[in-house]
């Protein structure tokens, strides 16, 4: 997921609504984390297979630390019990990958982000 | 950012090398990207032959000549023990061949996995070596033929080594190709012994013409 791609995807139903978004990209979990402590991340978009610490990881650290934030899986692991994993561990989506840009804004309306 | 870090060791292989041009940045991701969707679908489908849930490595992927091709793979497979391997063959848009290694603990667990009697005969374990070998080759080719719309077909599987240390397999005289790019993922089953590696080898040609589908795979994001 790079930076251009998910400005894309988040363009349109975030114009639409008139909101102004801000986007920090993480290279791995942990940059992750440290950038949902430093309160740059109201919405995670979380890759599962990463170097360092992978998107499970980085859920249960979340889960550790109150989970202040909506947090939408993107991955190609697309196996059912992925999908369920993340649920469980409190991701509020999973989208998979290639990415539709319907897919991100059916979520983002569901949950009254935008 | 890959595969800008080519080793020539003789100038020999520096003519040889001279027209592949390393990806620019974006295609790298972009092709990172591609492999991690296609590997995902392999990983499902295992995981679906093997009723259980299969964990995915992050998808490697190197330039890589065939003198230095044992210790790269080496490197990747953790360790040099005995192995055994399926191979197939791939063309159309890319050519290349891909090789899927099963650490030899995984490959006597398959039949278990599978719901099989554990005692099968050797043409039995053959067939379950070919039958996993070919699922994971045909949805990850399917993967990137969709992901890149690009036609892709595939040969048989054929086995290549049963209990096989790994640096008897990757021999140059087994191998068609001086260098190519190579994409690695592991695959590994939770709680039990099954491990597998998919190696995918692109040849030399397939490096520059990946570059032009890239290109366009970008523009239709």
């Amino acid at each position: 997921m790079t930076p251009e791609s998910l400005e894309k995807w988040l363009f349109v139903p975030c114009r639409h609504n008139g909101i102004s978004i801000e986007l920090t990209q993480a290279e791995n979990g942990e940059e992750a984390l440290a950038a949902y402590r430093d309160g740059k991340a109201e919405v995670m978009f979380l890759d599962l297979t990463m170097p360092v610490m992978d998107g499970y990881q980085v859920l249960e650290q979340l889960q550790k630390e109150q989970l202040n934030t909506f947090v939408v899986v993107v991955s190609a692991d697309i196996q059912p019990k992925a999908q369920e994993r993340v649920k469980k561990l409190g991701a509020i989506a999973f989208i998979k990958k290639p990415v539709k840009t319907s897919d991100i804004e059916n979520v983002l309306h569901e949950y009254g982000i935008v | 950012m890959y595969c800008t870090n080519m080793a020539l060791s003789d100038s020999a292989d520096k003519t040889t090398l001279m027209s592949i041009q390393p990806y620019t940045e974006d295609q790298s991701d972009a092709l990172q990207e591609v492999v991690n969707i296609a590997m995902g679908q392999a990983g499902d489908s295992l995981a679906r032959i093997l009723g259980n849930f299969v964990a995915l490595s992050v998808p490697r992927i190197r330039l890589v000549t065939v003198k230095d091709v044992i210790k790269t793979v080496t490197d990747m497979v953790d360790n040099n023990a005995e192995i055994s391997a399926i191979r197939q063959s791939f063309s159309n848009s890319l050519r290349g061949e891909a090789i899927v290694v099963f650490a030899q603990a995984g490959a006597d667990d398959l039949a278990d996995l599978m719901g099989y009697d554990t005692d099968l005969d050797q043409s039995a374990k053959q067939e379950l070596l070919l039958e996993v070998g070919n699922l994971l080759v045909g949805a990850v080719i399917n993967g990137i033929s969709e992901t890149l719309k690009t036609d892709l077909s595939f040969s048989a599987p054929s086995l290549m080594a049963e209990r096989t240390p790994l640096d008897q397999v990757l021999v140059p005289e087994q191998l068609s190709w001086s260098h190519a790019l190579l994409m690695e993922v592991n695959f590994t089953v939770e709680n039990r012994d099954f491990k597998c590696h998919l190696l995918m080898f692109m040849t030399e040609e397939t490096i520059d013409s990946l570059r032009g589908i890239l290109d366009e795979f970008m523009d239709g994001i």
